[in-house]
C-alpha cells in the first residue's frame, strides 16, 4: 500500500505540474497576440529609443581602465560592491539597446515590404543588421550578468560598439526629424 | 451521474463543429491560395477532416467494437501528431525566409529546444508514466502528453523569440502559430489528465475539454485567414536613401 502511493504521488505531481505549465503557456499565448494587435512602433519611437541612451555614462560604465582604477584603490569586499551596481547599470543600459534594436527591426522590415524593390531591398539589410544587434546585445548582457554574479573575475571586453551606435543613434536622430510624416507606421508586429 | 441529458449533445457539438469550421478553413486556404505557402497545414486540415468523418462513422456504427475504435483513435492520433510537427516546421520556415543569419542561427537554436524538450517528455515517461493499469491504451496518452509538451514548447520559443527580436509575422502564418499553441498546450493538460486519471466519469470530462479548445484554435484560424494582410508602409514615409543611411550606419556598428 504504502509502495502504491509512494509511486502514485510522483506521477500525480508530475500530471499538475503539466497542467500548470499548460496554463502557463496558454497565458503566454493570449498575451503574445494582445501584444501582436496593440503593439504600434513608428521610425520616431525608434529613433527615439536609439537617441535616449547616454552613450558617455554606459562608456565609462564598461570602460576596463576605470575597472582596474577602482581594483586597485577600493578595498576588495567595497570594490565587489561597486563593480556590481555598474554591471547593473550597463546592464540596463544593454537591455535598452537591444530594445531599440529591435524597434528598428519592426520598421526596417516594414520597409523591406514595400512595393519599391531598393527601399524593400535595403529595409532587408537594415533589419538584418538590427538583428545581429539584438543579439550581440543579448550576448553582452550574458557577460554583465557573469560579472554581477562573479565580480571578482576580471571582466571581458563587451562587444566593441559604443562609438558606432552614437554615430548610429546621431544619424537616426536626424532621420527621425526628417521623417515627421512616419507616425503610425503599421507594425509589423501588429497582425 | 454524468449520463445528464445535456452531455451527449454537448459532446457532439463540441466534435462535430470545429471539423464543420475545418471544411470552411479549407475553402478559406482554397479561395485565398494559402495551400501554395502552407502545403503541410492544409493537408492537415484535410487529414483532419477525414480523421473525423472515419471515426464518427466507425463511432456510430453498431457493428464496430469499442477496442477496434480504440484502434483507429490511436492510429489516426499518432499520424495527427506527426503531421502538426510538419506544421511548426513549415510554420518555422515562413517566420525567418526573409533573413539568412535568422535562419541559420533559428535552425540552431530550434534544434537545441528540440532536443532539450525531447529530453524533459522521455525523462517523464520514464519517471511519471501515468496510470500503471498496463493498458496500451493509456500508454498512447502518456506518449501523446509528451508531444504535445514538446509542440507547445516549440511554439512558444518561435512565439517569444519573434517577440524578442522585432520580428514580424505574415498574419496567417501567426494566426496558424497562435491557434496551434493553444490547442497543444490545452492538450497538454488534457492528455496529462488523461493518462493519470482513466476512471470511466474522468474520460467523460475529459472528452469535454480535449473537445472545446479545438473549437476555439479552428476559430482563430478562420479569423487569422480571413483577414487581410495590413498594408505596408508606402515609399514616401520612409525614402530608400534613408533606409540606406541606416544601412550604412549599422554596418559600421556590427564590423567588430
Amino acid at each position: 500500500m504504502e509502495h502504491g502511493i509512494s509511486t502514485l504521488a510522483p506521477a500525480l505531481i508530475a500530471t499538475w505540474s503539466l497542467v500548470a505549465v499548460a496554463f502557463l503557456a496558454l497565458g503566454i499565448v493570449v498575451y503574445v497576440a494582445i501584444r501582436s494587435r496593440t503593439r504600434r512602433i513608428d521610425l520616431e519611437t525608434a529613433v527615439q529609443a536609439f537617441r535616449s541612451l547616454d552613450i558617455e555614462a554606459f562608456r565609462n560604465l564598461i570602460d576596463s581602465a576605470e575597472e582596474a582604477f577602482l581594483r586597485n584603490n577600493l578595498p576588495p569586499k567595497k570594490f565587489r560592491e561597486i563593480k556590481r551596481q555598474r554591471a547593473w547599470a550597463a546592464l540596463i543600459y544593454t537591455r535598452e539597446t537591444g530594445k531599440a534594436a529591435a524597434a528598428l527591426a519592426v520598421v526596417a522590415q516594414t520597409a523591406q515590404r514595400s512595393s519599391d524593390p531598393i527601399v524593400a531591398a535595403s529595409g532587408a539589410k537594415v533589419a538584418e543588421n538590427a538583428f545581429r544587434l539584438r543579439l550581440q546585445t543579448t550576448r553582452a548582457s550574458l557577460q554583465l550578468l557573469t560579472d554581477i554574479v562573479l565580480p571578482i573575475m576580471p571582466s571581458r571586453p563587451l562587444p566593441l560598439f559604443i562609438d558606432q551606435y552614437e554615430r548610429t543613434a546621431q544619424t537616426l536622430f536626424r532621420l527621425g526629424r526628417f521623417s515627421s510624416g512616419a507616425h503610425g507606421l503599421p507594425s509589423s508586429g501588429s497582425v | 451521474m454524468l449520463r445528464l441529458d445535456w452531455y451527449r449533445p454537448v459532446l457532439l457539438f463540441l466534435w462535430i463543429s470545429p471539423h464543420a469550421l475545418l471544411g470552411v478553413l479549407a475553402v478559406v486556404l482554397c479561395k485565398r491560395r494559402l495551400y501554395r505557402e502552407f502545403p503541410v497545414f492544409f493537408a492537415y486540415v484535410f487529414y483532419e477532416i477525414a480523421e473525423f468523418i472515419l471515426l464518427f462513422t466507425l463511432h456510430t456504427l453498431a457493428i464496430v467494437t469499442r477496442e477496434q475504435y480504440k484502434y483507429a483513435y490511436c492510429a489516426t492520433l499518432l499520424f495527427s501528431i506527426v503531421l502538426r510537427f510538419g506544421v511548426i516546421d513549415e510554420i518555422s520556415k515562413n517566420l525567418f525566409r526573409e533573413s539568412h543569419f535568422l535562419k541559420m542561427a533559428a535552425r540552431r537554436a530550434l534544434q537545441c529546444v528540440t532536443v532539450s524538450l525531447l529530453v524533459v517528455g522521455a525523462l517523464l515517461v520514464v519517471y511519471a508514466p501515468g496510470s500503471n493499469n498496463g493498458r496500451w491504451y493509456e500508454g498512447v496518452f502518456v506518449v501523446n502528453r509528451g508531444a504535445a509538451m514538446v509542440q507547445c514548447g516549440l511554439l512558444l520559443a518561435l512565439l517569444l523569440s519573434s517577440c524578442f527580436l522585432g520580428l514580424s509575422w505574415r498574419r496567417p502564418a501567426f494566426g496558424i502559430a497562435l491557434g496551434l499553441a493553444a490547442l497543444t498546450s490545452a492538450d497538454l493538460a488534457t492528455f496529462a489528465l488523461r493518462a493519470a486519471f482513466t476512471s470511466e466519469a474522468a474520460k467523460e470530462i475529459l472528452n469535454l475539454l480535449m473537445t472545446g479548445p479545438y473549437l476555439v484554435c479552428v476559430s482563430i484560424w478562420i479569423g487569422y485567414l480571413l483577414a487581410r494582410e495590413p498594408k505596408p508602409a508606402s515609399v514616401a514615409v520612409l525614402p530608400h536613401d534613408e533606409v540606406e543611411t541606416w544601412n550604412t550606419e549599422f554596418q559600421r556598428l556590427l564590423r567588430h
